[in-house]
């Protein structure tokens, strides 16, 4: 029985970089500022690409962007080894918010691998833009599937269509793990901590197999993109870009740095009066 | 619980090269790589030679890797080999290229790094097409047999236990498989070397000027003499495309004897007059910033002139490179070979008059590594198996190490390729039976009908005539002294043969003490140095990496969990190591040695004396050259 999984993803600012550039209004001149595919998005597809090797899954990452989006889904198709990929790009999708967002990634995700269902829909855990974490929900709530949040690991009984999966849960200081299990479909929103447990010689294998195949399939992803404007996706007007968008930004404020009233002591070498001074320092300032 | 026909344990090049032999003949391989990629944990000194014996057969690497000629995945072909002798800044240099290309197709220099890499993906094609592959960063814990239901189990630290028909141990001098199989005791002291090195950047065409050489020609020097600070051992110094590979090798229990820190050993050879002139380059230096100016100014002025720096030095390099040269007019980047060197000397102008910037003769180090080496005349394994696992290269304690005779890495080759063989006609003959032992007889009498076995037993006759014989036109056997008469007498072909069958007889290893020793190592070279060798005048400064800095240029994947245990933290050895760890994690307190920090490069130097593990899977060191 095969298994199809979609990855949702994000282009994102390129904040390691130290280039971003803002608009004058504060928001992010995304012409100018390098971009690349989200991190949590780029954990996402590893989550995919672990049911790949494991269940032999079909790969289909979608993303809503500009036309220079298709960057991230390249990025995206090396760590998952994906058979699809799909770019929304509209002028009219321009303001939207993570609940336009949602209309356009539902309705994206219905074309995926010809229009056949999907079992497992997975998306990262936010956004390091300014999102907040509600795409994945409202895409989930959208499509109509259970959603799983903070999944740090998951199996599927195939026969069965039922997963199990492993959330990593905040209780106030505390951190638990709660394991869940849902039929299919299943909207899963991975946790940052995720990593594949390959844990077989064979999974090793195949995993080494499928990235090979990854490397070639990326040299010519441009041949697995299919790009959709609003019409093609045939999305309600109203319902997508600024007009399906009930938050508004109504200003940006830059958050003023605080001035540092600290200075620095340089230590010019290790000698043992020299570390005995550092430790009564630390003391003093934990005590 | 899966499995496979055979695991072979370590991607080194007998790892790489047993894979690639056995899926070649349709078998399923997998092989177990502790590095987070293959080539990381590998280090060379290093010349891979395709041998051509005279009698028996060896496997070669260029037979293994049908594309090794053409691909060309080594460094460059040494076309010399020159012997110096050293005392000072006195050196007598003597041309051994005959001697080098004794029963030779070829030697060429490598890094590790590189090689391994290139081996790997050979190995990878054909292995996947039987089901097989390689497993990066996987570390086996533990091997073990359950008799009864016939079953070899491996555990590792990463990966659900598994099952193996056969397997191959290719995991290095301090086989981790050896030790917890108890196939072989540790080796001690007495049957290592050790060797250290660094690499050395210089741009491929002054290479080529300065040692005189063609494109893709190499030349190996190697030292004796004072460069070893008293031990014995060798230095050597070996071309690669654009950089150098420059070290010494010295018995691990001369060090012992007389502690050192090793590190302090490259450099006295880095120091030597003569190497100093082969390493030299044009080093820029940033200047010191003006305390006069804003800070904000100071900063901009140091991007401002570390860019410029970086732009330079990249330059340079593609210029002096024929590759390079060639990529400047593919990639347009400049109309003519001119421009670019218009551009370069306009940078170095603007740094020089601009920002004050000044450029100095001193050599640039690009990476610091040792590693222990087995000597297979003391150490090889008389039966390099136990039950189903046969063991091959250094895991096998095989080397050669005769005079300037320098081989490990088409040793390793000759038996992954007795091993795959071995385990092929084992399977055909369904007798993998463990209580048999057929599987490992089978490989013993391969191994020992190696040619390669044959010259760690003995003394070859016809290569020490070869050494005698182009030495001793380049020595003016009248100014020698006392070793006239001992050079009248080799070159007299009945004497020489004489003497060396008596060795034989007597057993070589039982004249090992005598045959190297302080005498033939050090005093000798020394003494026809001193009294033949020409004066080398070097007069730059080298700014040689403290090496807490050479540590810290490393890449490391660190564990939190240690690899080292020290056993008696009041022995003897111990309390040697504090001085004689080449990256120097140890020190005492007390009467105690403790383990100082982790900046363990995996040479296994302490390993007879501590609870010695890699580390787990893709931790641990990453040696970038190898």
């Amino acid at each position: 029985m095969s298994l199809n999984i979609a990855v949702i993803i994000k282009l994102e600012p390129d904040f390691s970089d130290g280039n971003v550039s803002y608009n004058p209004d504060g928001t992010l001149n995304r012409a100018e500022t390098k971009t690349i595919l989200g991190h949590h998005s780029a954990i996402a597809s590893q989550a995919a690409f672990y049911a790949k090797v494991k269940y032999g899954a079909r790969i289909c990452i979608g993303t809503m962007g500009p036309p220079m989006a298709d960057l991230a889904l390249e990025q995206s198709l090396l760590l998952s080894d994906a058979e699809e990929l799909h770019l929304y790009s509209d002028r009219s999708f321009a303001g939207a918010d993570t609940l336009s967002t949602a209309e356009v990634l539902k309705t994206g995700i219905s074309k995926m691998n010809d229009g056949k269902a999907m079992d497992i829909v997975f998306s990262g855990f936010r956004a390091s833009d300014g999102e907040t974490g509600q795409t994945g929900p409202q895409t989930a709530w959208k499509l109509g599937f259970t959603f799983l949040g903070n999944v740090i690991s998951y199996e599927i009984d195939i026969e069965k269509r039922v997963i199990t999966a492993l959330r990593l849960i905040s209780y106030g200081n505390n951190s638990l793990i709660e394991q869940v299990q849902a039929p299919l479909p299943v909207f899963i929103a991975i946790d940052p901590s995720y990593k594949s447990p390959f844990i077989t010689v064979s999974q090793r294998l195949s995993a080494s197999r499928y990235q090979k195949e990854a490397m070639i399939r990326s040299r010519n992803y441009k041949s697995l993109l299919k790009i959709f404007n609003a019409k093609e996706l045939g999305v309600d007007p109203k319902l997508v870009g600024l007009p399906g968008s009930p938050t508004i930004v109504y200003k940006v404020e830059k958050i003023p740095k605080i001035k540092s009233n600290r200075s620095a002591q340089t230590v010019e070498n290790i000698d043992p009066n020299n570390i005995s001074n550092i430790l009564e320092k630390i003391h003093e300032t934990i005590a | 619980m899966e499995q496979f026909d055979v695991v072979i344990v370590g991607g080194g090049s007998a790892g790489l090269a047993a894979l690639k032999h056995l899926s070649s003949k349709g078998i399923q391989s997998v092989l177990m790589e502790a590095g987070s990629t293959v080539g990381t944990k590998n280090v060379s000194g290093g010349i891979l030679y395709s041998k051509n014996p005279q009698t028996g057969k060896v496997y070669n690497v260029d037979e293994i890797f049908e594309n090794f000629l053409q691909e060309k995945p080594w460094e460059r072909q040494i076309t010399k080999y020159i012997l110096n002798c050293v005392s000072k800044d006195k050196v007598l240099s003597i041309d051994l290229t005959d001697s080098h290309e004794y029963q030779s197709n070829f030697g060429c220099s490598v890094l590790l790094n590189k090689l391994n890499s290139w081996f790997a993906k050979q190995s990878l094609e054909v292995a996947e097409r039987n089901g097989g592959g390689i497993v990066n960063g996987v570390h086996v814990r533990n091997i073990s047999w359950d008799e009864e239901k016939g079953k070899t189990i491996i555990q590792t630290d990463e990966l659900d236990d598994f099952e193996a028909k056969a397997i191959i141990a290719s995991d290095g001098v301090n086989s981790e498989v050896a030790e917890i199989t108890g196939a072989r005791k540790k080796f001690s002291p007495p049957e290592l070397y050790q060797g250290v090195k660094v690499v050395v950047k210089l741009p491929e065409e002054i290479i080529e000027e300065r040692f005189d050489l063609s494109p893709g020609e190499g030349t190996a020097h190697i030292f004796a003499g004072d460069v070893t600070l008293g031990h014995i051992g060798g230095g050597f110094l070996y071309t690669n495309i654009d950089s150098l590979s420059a070290g010494v090798v010295y018995h691990y229990d001369s060090l012992i004897s007389n502690p050192m820190g090793p590190n302090n050993l490259v450099n006295a050879l880095l120091n030597n007059p003569f190497v100093k002139e082969y390493i030299k380059d044009e080093v820029a230096l940033e200047p010191y910033p003006d305390k006069s100016l804003s800070k904000m100014e100071q900063l901009r002025i140091k991007f401002a002139v570390n860019k410029l720096i970086k732009r330079w030095e990249k330059l340079r390099f593609e210029y002096y490179s024929h590759e390079g040269k060639k990529r400047f007019l593919d990639d347009k980047e400049f109309n003519s070979i001119e421009d670019v060197k218009s551009k370069m000397d306009a940078i170095h102008k603007e740094l020089l008059e601009k920002y004050n910037t000044r450029f100095e003769t001193d050599y640039v180090e690009l990476e610091y590594s040792t590693k222990l080496i087995p000597d297979g005349k003391r150490c090889r394994m008389k039966k390099p198996y136990i039950k189903n696992i046969l063991f091959i290269g250094d895991a096998a304690g095989r080397g050669l190490f005769i005079g300037p005779r320098i081989e490990g890495l088409n040793v390793g080759i000759d038996d992954a390729v007795r091993a795959s063989n071995a385990i092929k006609q084992a399977l055909e003959k369904n007798n993998l039976d463990v209580a048999s032992n057929y599987l490992g007889e089978l490989y013993s009498q391969s191994v020992q009908e190696s040619p390669y076995t044959m010259d760690m037993e003995r003394i070859d006759k016809y290569y020490i005539k070869t050494i005698i014989d182009t030495a001793g036109k380049q020595i003016p056997s009248q100014k020698i002294g006392k070793y006239r008469l001992l050079f009248r007498l080799f070159q007299n072909d009945k004497l020489r043969n004489i003497s060396i069958d008596i060795v034989n007889k007597i057993g070589y290893n039982n004249m090992l003490s005598l045959i190297e020793s302080e005498e033939t190592y050090i005093h000798t070279p020394i003494n026809i140095a001193a009294k033949l060798g020409t004066k080398t005048i070097s007069e730059y400064s080298l700014s040689i990496p403290e090496l807490s800095q050479r540590i810290s240029n490393l890449s490391y994947n660190d564990d939190p969990q240690s690899h080292i245990k020290i056993i008696n933290p009041r022995s003897e050895f111990m309390k040697k190591m504090v001085t004689l760890c080449p990256t120097k994690c140890y020190s005492l307190e007390g009467e105690d040695v403790v383990l100082q920090h982790e900046g363990c490069i995996e040479c296994g130097t302490c390993s007879p004396e501590t609870e010695w593990r890699h580390p787990r899977g893709e931790k641990g060191i990453q040696y970038k050259y190898g």
